[in-house]
């Protein structure tokens, strides 16, 4: 990169904006407090079902608002920070989907609950690792090796549910390995050293990224196996700047594609019905023709949570989450969510400019890309607007890993808002 | 690190992706939401395909043809009501495509884009709709089809308003016939034959070959036609009913001549005669009220002249729907302004709060006001002299009959005509399947739903 002569103008106004960054006060109570009586509201259909009491469900619900401002009390004690917009969001959705868990079944809120917990220790624990570079060097080999071992220990492992192979069961949980890859498909490929990029250098993340789609393809986790193709072409484009890279291996894989279309026919045939829901309406395209039927029923105001029948359809709660919003929530509601996640990308992309790792840049980017990417493949899919793909709806759909993962990619995302001095300086180590 | 850095705009087009793509999902809310929300797999509103849950449906005296009690449809207390009503109201599962619980389901589920079903959540019931048909005038058109299979509708012409609208056969829906799918008498009982059915006009589509000739042919009213009983045309015959002899146009068409209807044919010509039948709506689709009607089909193009001469006086391949008849019939009586029938007089919600009601809504049929009188003054001239007007007591009745043949079997009888009282301004229109000349039961039918509806 040529140097750049730097103005005592430019300097000083940069040190300003510096400056006005950090005094910038987020008023995180304000919107805490807005938030609490929102789900205080929201929580009440499943305290006090049928108008009694539910001691249970008050536990679950009352501590998960209790918290919420305990964790971010501490964090701000703590960090002397409190730009925590991020981590309401996070709460917000987490918080719906809980509810829409309690609203179901008791143990569904417990364990959801609990996956939450899960997911704040991730993004806790993962924020700490990223914050000095060094480590995230160091660790990026060893995460690259067991993400791959993941998806193969998977393959072994492996149980069908849905026609996809991508559970595997510990007991009486089942995991889903390739949510938990996510995270790491995200680190592995922003952890690189602050030096222009190349495609070259490209080439150990290119082998490790076939390695991870091929696996879900085998797995025919075509949703995922997206998923991860897109997140990958943002991160070579984002690492290389080189268009021509993109566009040639966009071509490569649109070819693939057509290869295995032509000699998979079952690839095909899982997407048959995609814009002839209506003609299948009482087979294959059963889900989705119930999401739009009852979504439709709720208007924009929504029928309140608990009325809704779109609930008694398979997946309701997982891939179908999105119709209950809208039939029970109402459309507007579910509108809010989705553009909660339109900012969250713009806050990534923002953030990006600032940050101060390209690191955290390419992290913050990619895992918005990615979030955003698999909502628009399940929003669009249940609607049939896309192929439905049978991905999840991050924070809101029930399920633990997809939540867990869900907060890891969002410390991703946080990880441009640190401040230079937070960031613990980058020394070349010696191996 | 700067470049690096900057690549992150690359986002932005997903992002806006996203957006145009949630904007086009609330845009497609919008416009299909309320035939998505009325779907049948809707279990808000449907059990196993029947309807439990909607609003109540009334005849234009208030009589109740359907609501929704404990969770189930019930219809009329009265079987000749539930037997004449059941094509226009439709049945619980939807089998009869243009009845009022199909075509106006959304409408009967009180469906709106804001609250969505809520309100039928709410009440158990959704909008209530007051139709424009009067059930006593549809017994009594049942009952004169006399067990022919067919139809009578009644229009009232100024305003569109349907009044009458009869399909046979028919079934109590309470008592639905074990053998409906295999018994001939119940063909196409699922058919609402006013809206749906296409018929052979036979005589009565001597009424748009009159209205070409006045268009088209300079002082027609004056000139004398000659009938022999029949008439060879391009090696072909066409016959007529009886030797007419000399006869005015005005003699011929209250004697229906075959003979000088075919002369004229030949003389107005393909183009004339067929732009006239499209200025009448043939060949084009109709919706009426959300409801589609059969399209009417006039081809005259590779015809040869005794085709010609045969489609002039109603036979050879063209078919009229019975509804788009009564439709010109009106435009006819109206001074040459058709106007579209409609069935839904008005919808009430929950609070009583009016939230439709329907408004005058003229068709593209349309005639030039002398011609429509000169026509209207022949076809009263039909009534007065030949049918005799006690046929239609106090209604200065004008109409033609129509006998159209059918391939080996009883022809079908029609009578299409309106009303000239300035206070009962109806139009109607009778088929009865193989039910031999129109001058009897169409005729009959006509008259005794008018006659019920003067009550």
């Amino acid at each position: 990169m040529p140097e750049r002569r730097v103005t005592p103008h430019a300097r000083q106004s940069a040190a300003n904006t510096l400056k006005d960054e950090s005094n910038k006060r987020f008023n995180w109570t304000l919107m805490m407090i807005l938030m609490t009586v929102f789900q205080l509201f929201s929580f009440f259909t499943v305290v006090f079902p049928d108008g009694e009491l539910n001691t249970k469900m008050l536990c679950v619900y009352g501590g998960y608002i209790v918290f919420e401002w305990l964790y971010l009390a501490l964090n701000e004690l703590i960090t002397k920070r409190s730009d925590f917009q991020l981590e309401i969001i996070a709460f917000f959705l987490s918080g719906v989907g809980l509810t829409v868990c309690g609203t179901i079944d008791d143990d569904y809120a417990v364990k959801q609950v609990t996956a939450i917990g899960l997911g704040v220790i991730t993004f806790t624990v993962l924020s700490l690792l990223i914050r000095s570079t060094d480590t995230a060097m160091f660790l990026r080999t060893p995460v690259a090796v067991a993400a791959v071992g993941l998806l193969c220990l998977n393959l072994v492992l492996a149980k069908t549910v849905n026609g996809a192979l991508n559970w595997i069961s510990i007991g009486s949980f089942s995991i889903q390995p390739s949510e938990l890859v996510k995270i790491a498909f995200i680190f592995v490929g922003a952890a690189t050293l602050e030096k222009l990029q190349t495609t070259r250098s490209l080439t150990k993340y290119i082998i490790f990224s076939i390695g991870c789609v091929g696996a879900l393809f085998l797995m025919r986790d075509f949703g995922t196996a997206l998923i991860f193709f897109f997140t990958f072409i943002v991160i070579a484009f984002m690492r290389s700047g080189d268009i021509r890279t993109i566009i040639f291996i966009c071509t490569a894989a649109f070819l693939g594609a057509v290869l295995i279309i032509l000699f998979k026919p079952y690839v095909a045939a899982r997407f048959s019905t995609y814009r002839h829901i209506w003609e299948y309406i009482n087979d294959k395209g059963f889900q989705q023709t119930r999401v739009l039927i009852y979504s439709a029923s709720g208007g924009l105001l929504g029928l309140g949570i608990g009325n809704g029948l779109l609930r008694k359809v398979f997946a309701a709660s997982t891939d179908l989450v999105f119709g209950m919003i809208c039939e029970e929530w109402g459309l507007l509601f579910a509108l809010l969510i989705l553009l909660s996640f339109a900012f969250v990308g713009f806050y990534a992309v923002r953030g990006s400019r600032k940050a101060s790792s390209c690191f955290y840049s390419i992290a913050a980017v990619s895992a918005a890309g990615m979030l955003l990417f698999q909502l628009c493949l399940n929003v669009f899919g249940v609607t049939d607007l896309l192929p439905m793909t049978g991905v999840t709806f991050p924070f809101i759909s029930r399920g633990g890993t997809s939540m867990i993962c869900s907060w890891g990619l969002f410390a991703f995302i946080k990880s441009v808002s640190y401040n230079i001095g937070d960031v613990v300086p980058h020394k070349r180590l010696k191996k | 690190m700067e470049k690096t850095t900057k690549r992150g705009y690359v986002l932005i087009i997903l992002i806006v992706l996203f957006v145009l793509g949630v904007a086009y999902l609330t845009f497609l809310f919008f416009t299909k939401g309320s035939s998505w929300s009325s779907n049948r797999a809707n279990s808000h509103i449907y059990s196993s395909g029947r309807i439990t849950s909607a609003g109540n449906i009334y005849d234009r005296n208030g009589r109740i043809l359907a609501e929704t009690k404990n969770g189930k449809r019930v219809y009329s207390g009265s079987s000749n009501v539930r037997r004449a009503t059941l094509h226009i109201v439709g049945d619980t599962s939807g089998v009869i495509s243009t009845g009022v619980q199909s075509v106006f389901k959304s409408k009967l589920t009180g469906y709106s884009f804001l609250n969505g079903i809520y309100s039928l959540k709410k009440y158990g019931r959704g909008n209530d709709i007051r139709m424009t048909i009067d059930a006593d005038a549809c017994a009594a058109g049942l009952n004169a089809l006399n067990g022919h299979k067919g139809t009578v509708g009644v229009f009232n012409y100024k305003t569109g308003a349907l009044l009458c609208c009869v399909s046979a056969p028919t079934y109590d829906i309470n008592n639905v016939p074990s053998d409906i799918r295999t018994n001939p008498k119940y063909e196409g009982v699922y058919l609402n034959r006013l809206f749906s059915g296409v018929y052979t006009p036979g005589s009565t589509f001597k009424i748009i070959t009159s209205l070409s000739a006045l268009q088209n042919i300079p002082g027609v009213e004056l000139e004398s036609f000659d009938c022999e009983g029949s008439k060879t045309i391009s090696g072909g015959k066409l016959v007529c009913m009886k030797h007419h002899g000399v006869l005015t146009f005005e003699q011929a068409l209250n004697n229906s001549c075959n003979c000088a209807f075919a002369d004229i044919s030949l003389k107005l010509g393909k183009t004339k005669l067929a732009a006239t039948a499209k200025s009448l709506l043939f060949n084009v689709p109709i919706k009426a009220d959300g409801i589609n009607l059969a399209i009417s089909t006039f081809n005259v193009s590779s015809a040869d002249d005794l085709e010609l001469a045969w489609a002039g006086v109603g036979q050879a391949t063209t078919l009229v729907n019975p509804c788009h008849m009564m439709m010109i019939a009106g435009a006819v009586a109206n001074g040459g302004v058709g106007v579209m029938p409609y069935v839904v007089d008005e919808i009430t919600n929950q609070n009583d709060i009016t939230i439709y009601r329907a408004g005058v809504k003229n068709s593209t049929i349309s005639i030039e006001p002398a011609l429509a009188s000169k026509l209207r003054d022949l076809l009263r001239s039909n009534v007065k002299n030949q049918y005799g007007d006690y046929r239609f007591p106090d209604l200065s009745m004008c109409g033609k009959t129509g006998t159209a043949e059918v391939n080996g079997k009883e022809s079908h009888s029609w009578f299409v005509g309106f009303s000239q009282r300035a206070d009962f301004p109806v139009a109607v229109v009778a088929v009865a399947e193989n039910a031999g000349s129109g001058s009897g039961v169409a005729m009959s039918a006509a008259n005794a739903v008018l006659q019920s509806l003067l009550k």
